[in-house]
């Protein structure tokens, strides 16, 4: 009796008993209860909300919310983007090019680089940049990078005041927190369907949905920066009596200007990989070819496309990168080197004044060489080699494919969605108090109920397998990788490019190849999740394996233990805490994708996501979807944020 | 001789800097501390019934016009917290801090920027340097905020650039100096406004020990050509005798003892002080006066004459030469004799220490 009552106090081993217990329930009252209703049916929830959305579309010319608040930001910033998009990727009105043509905007951006790092790097840009004209996808570039400057402009516009306020005063921090820490863990996807509602489809309500997902992002670096200044100089500066404004602009900023530089670069990338998904919701640019593509499986374009979104963020990334390597100093050049960099500047402005006059004079300078395009035969290539993979390769896109749907899929499908929702609910209630307490247990409990109230709960569930098995594969992944890029700085190396890659890339990319691989699947969904979660995972576990001190690792490898014994007993369990946060982050990244999944096939919310867009009798199902969404994110984080928090603090 | 003086109740307008009854209190009822009998317990009993921790409790002390007055305690003591509530970055609790009669406390926000620019100046032991500006304009700083215009105020800065021996480095950032050179560009900075008082918070404890000793002598070198008041906080005792005039040891927030660094040797208030002073060489602090003893049987008084305020260290050459007793005399009063035995005995007491200590901490 004792020795079992000695067994419980472990928490493994009752998460066990549990487990067993459900795979029973499950297996016995399989069928019962499930609450599936087909895709066209809506519940009184949703068929409420539906008629809701068709009211708001009834009354957006007369309501006075709409005339003289929602419908002026509107018209405002659509104008806003436009404007800019007339200068480097539509013609303006009566015009029949852009305001400047291909090569100067070519050139203008390569100077903008080489003002704000260097030659190498401008370079890189242009070449990138010519890249994307090369693959056709020239106007659908400049389209995505008008959006992207727009938003990046407007974001830290907002962002940068708003952060320094935040990082300054720990009372509006407090406010700011919680707004903060729920746009980190709401999936792209759930802005897009009530922004559509309220802005229309459009260039306003793209706009307006990248700056909900970048904003918050600006915010947090931003005050983190001015947060975790250095003491000493600001207290030094405060000790010869500089006023609040003083230490602020003299002090404050410019001690600050390089962390907010890497807050720029961070809110660049985040508005690019939102404006390509905003093409959901009638974003131009280079969205839009990708949404096309996978809608009709066109493998070759979409790899057209999608190759271009990736050759800018990788330019993007690296200009704004580089940025931030050149204010790692605050030393300025002094003598010859500032001689010939001012020699550089002037040549450089020189030449792209001359490229921006040619570019309004010559057609070849205005619009991108027909002769230069390639982009048919790149995606007749990309096709070829995708058929050629599929039949290679099939053992893994299709045999491992159903073998993993089979085998592990389908049986946790089976648990999560087809049992009674009550046995769900419950259990997943009680694994929530084992793992994190009362409080956690209670919120899931109410937030999956509201769900079930909704009426979308078995669509939840069959989300729920696909990310808690992608979750897993991403553990799996990232703690393999991890600990060895912890060991070896080889390893990390090796790893950095694909890592950073994964870090720049836009979620949607992932997409066209996984697609062209193993078809529109649950697996590929979960196959997409893994690649956009892993890098993070992968760095976290890095992270926390190398962050032990090294005389840990050199105390148990000169008390004989073995390499194995090393990582297992000491570095993994020294790093627990890391572990744990890097599975919360992974669940989010998951999380994220698979709802994008929806798009691919892999059924659940995210797909009624999608349907909700496109059928205007379904909207409010749509919109339920992406509610339901919010509180599955909100139950993940909650329970792995609760576990990790546990295991940081061994006594309480 | 003793220079200590108890501290009168009332603060002294001449002083450069007086200080009475000066409280810090961090915690969650910081104020319901000083003036009720939670005062009088010690700080742990303190924190256990009330969660706050007294950092500096009723300290009270004058520093005369010209003085380098230390602070000397170990981590903890409340040294550094007592500096900061001096010139208000840190807000004392309750006490009065007057310098050149005006009770700063009371100083309003604009009152106290203006004392901070003009009247007082502080050095860190980080240096606390601004690494975005090149030192000259480092040193400027606080000429600029309060609005001096370039040309004038980098004349000034170049003035002290060539105090404290800085000269050619004024186009450099502060992360192309070595530490030691940092430390001069945050004296320069504070000498740049010719303040009243310089506080400086154990400016050289970052340092390496030869270099310390260096910026030890540049810092006694420039109060000797300017002499500046100074409040220096330390936690190193050698250090304090070598820089102040008078020191006050600290101790959970408290002086212990407040005097002459020959007092602290020669008398030293308590366990917890003589604890401190045991390693000091007391040839090095101890005047002839304080050893200088009765005439014995078959002693001439045939020997030189010493005055009795000559540390013994400087006189010992001279007295070993005499080989017998020395007169010791002073302000034209006869105060005893001295003897090379005497100074022999004295000096190997200090050897025991010194290695006693060095058996300790290793060398």
């Amino acid at each position: 009796m004792t020795r079992v009552r000695e067994l419980l106090r472990h928490k493994w081993i009752l998460v066990l008993l549990l487990v067993v217990v459900w795979i029973v329930l499950a297996t016995v009252l399989k069928g019962v209860h499930t609450l599936e209703l087909p895709t066209a049916k809506n519940t009184p929830v949703t068929q409420w909300l539906t008629d809701f959305a068709s009211s708001i579309r009834g009354n957006r010319t007369e309501s006075p919310a709409f005339v003289y608040f929602f419908n002026p930001i509107r018209a405002t910033i659509a104008a806003f983007i436009e404007a800019i998009r007339s200068v480097i990727s539509v013609p303006g009105a009566g015009n029949v090019i852009p305001l400047i043509g291909w090569l100067g905007t070519l050139s203008i951006i390569g100077y903008i680089v080489y003002v704000t790092s260097n030659l190498r790097t401008s370079l890189l840009s242009m070449g990138l940049l010519l890249a994307c004209g090369v693959l056709g996808m020239w106007t659908f570039t400049m389209d995505t990078l008008a959006m992207t400057m727009g938003a990046v402009f407007l974001s830290l516009a907002i962002g940068l005041p708003l952060g320094i306020w935040a990082g300054l005063n720990d009372k509006v921090m407090k406010v700011f927190r919680p707004g903060l820490d729920l746009a980190q863990i709401l999936p792209t996807l759930v802005y897009l369907a009530p922004l559509a509602l309220v802005f229309l489809i459009g260039i306003a309500a793209a706009t307006i949905a990248t700056l909900i997902y970048s904003i918050p992002i600006c915010i947090r670096i931003t005050a983190h920066a001015v947060r975790s200044l250095r003491a000493g100089p600001v207290e030094a500066a405060v000790s010869m009596g500089s006023t609040k404004m003083q230490l602020l602009r003299k002090v404050q900023l410019p001690m600050a200007k390089q962390t907010i530089i890497l807050g720029v670069n961070q809110t660049t990338l985040a508005a690019l990989s939102f404006v390509v998904i905003a093409a959901l919701i009638g974003a131009p640019g280079l969205g839009k070819p990708v949404v096309d593509a996978l809608v009709i499986r066109n493998v070759g374009d979409g790899v057209v496309a999608g190759l271009a979104v990736v050759f800018l963020a990788v330019m993007l990334d690296r200009a704004t990168t580089a940025a931030v390597i050149k204010n790692n100093t605050f030393v300025r050049d002094t003598g010859k080197a500032r001689t010939k960099r001012r020699i550089g500047l002037i040549v450089g402005g020189v030449l792209t004044i001359v490229a921006v006059v040619l570019s309004r004079q010559v057609l070849w300078a205005a619009v991108f060489p027909e002769q230069l395009n390639f982009g048919k035969q790149i995606a007749s290539v990309a096709d070829a080699v995708a058929t050629w993979f599929t039949t290679t390769f099939y053992f893994f896109t299709t045999t491992f494919n159903e073998y993993f749907t089979v085998t592990f899929l389908n049986p946790l499908e089976g648990v999560l969605a087809n049992s009674p929702w009550y046995v769900t609910v419950i259990m997943i209630a009680l694994l929530a108090a084992i793992i994190g307490g009362r409080g956690v247990a209670i919120l899931s409990l109410v937030l999956l109920t509201i769900v079930v109230l909704i009426g979308l709960w078995n669509d939840t569930m069959i989300s729920l397998a696909q990310i808690l098995l992608a979750t897993l594969l991403t553990m799996i992944i990232g703690i393999v990788l991890g600990v060895m890029a912890g060991r070896s700085e080889r390893v990390e190396k090796a790893l950095k490019p694909f890592l950073d890659a994964g870090q720049t890339l836009p979620a949607f990319v992932y997409l066209v190849p996984v697609l062209a691989l193993f078809g529109p699947t649950r697996f590929a969904a979960i196959v997409c999740g893994v690649f956009y979660a892993a890098p993070v995972v992968v760095r976290m576990v890095a992270d926390g394996v190398r962050g032990g001190p090294p005389e840990m690792v050199e105390a148990a490898t000169s008390a004989g233990s073995t390499p194995v014994q090393v990582i297992t007993k000491v570095q993994l369990p020294a790093s627990k805490k890391s572990l744990l946060l890097g599975a919360n982050q992974g669940l989010i990244f998951v999380l994220a994708v698979i709802v994008i999944g929806g798009f691919v096939g892999a059924g659940g919310l995210g797909y009624l996501v999608i349907v909700g867009q496109s059928k205007p009798e379904l909207a409010g199902k749509g919109l339920a979807a992406g509610l339901a969404i919010v509180l599955l994110g909100i139950v993940l984080d909650r329970i792995t944020q609760a576990s990790a928090r546990r295991s940081g603090n061994p006594g309480g | 001789m003793s220079d200590e003086t108890p501290v009168s109740a009332a603060a002294d307008p001449a002083a450069a800097i007086s200080v009475r009854a000066l409280w810090k209190v961090f915690g969650p009822s910081a104020d319901k501390v000083v003036g009720t009998p939670l005062a009088d317990l010690t700080r742990k009993e303190l924190l256990n019934e009330t969660g706050c921790v007294a950092a500096v409790r009723d300290v009270s002390f004058d520093v005369a016009p010209g003085e380098v007055f230390v602070v000397m305690g170990l981590s903890g003591s409340g040294k550094s917290t007592l500096v900061r509530c001096l010139t208000r970055l840190i807000e004392p609790t309750a006490g009065s801090v007057l310098v050149s009669g005006e009770d700063i406390l009371k100083a309003s926000p604009s009152r106290l920027r203006e004392l901070r620019r003009t009247q007082f100046s502080m050095v860190f032991q980080h240096f606390g340097l601004l690494p975005h500006r090149r030192v000259i304009d480092n040193i400027a700083y606080s000429l600029e905020i309060n609005g001096v215009k370039k040309e004038a105020r980098h004349a000034r800065a170049n003035e002290v650039i060539e105090l404290v021996g800085l000269h050619g480095y004024g186009n450099s950032y502060p992360e192309q100096l070595s530490g030691g050179m940092q430390q001069r560009v945050g004296l320069a900075r504070a000498l740049a406004v010719d303040p009243k008082v310089m506080f400086l918070d154990e400016p050289f404890s970052a340092l390496d020990p030869l270099i310390r000793r260096d910026m030890q002598a540049e810092v006694m070198r420039l109060h000797r050509d300017l002499g500046k008041t100074m409040v220096f906080i330390t936690h190193d005792l050698a250090e304090a005798m070598k820089v102040g005039d008078r020191i006050a040891i600290m101790r959970d927030g408290a002086v212990v003892q407040m005097g002459t660094p020959e007092d602290l040797v020669a008398n030293p208030a308590d366990d917890y002080v003589a604890d401190f002073t045991r390693d000091i060489p007391k040839s090095h602090v101890l005047c002839l006066h304080a050893i200088a003893r009765p005439l014995a049987d078959g002693e001439d008084l045939d020997g030189p004459e010493l005055d009795g305020g000559m540390v013994i260290r400087d006189a010992t050459p001279t007295i070993l030469e005499a080989r017998r007793a020395v007169k010791v005399v002073q302000n034209g009063q006869f105060l005893g004799v001295v003897t090379p035995d005497d100074v022999l005995r004295l000096i190997s007491g200090d050897v025991d220490a010194v290695t006693a200590q060095e058996a300790e901490t290793g060398p």
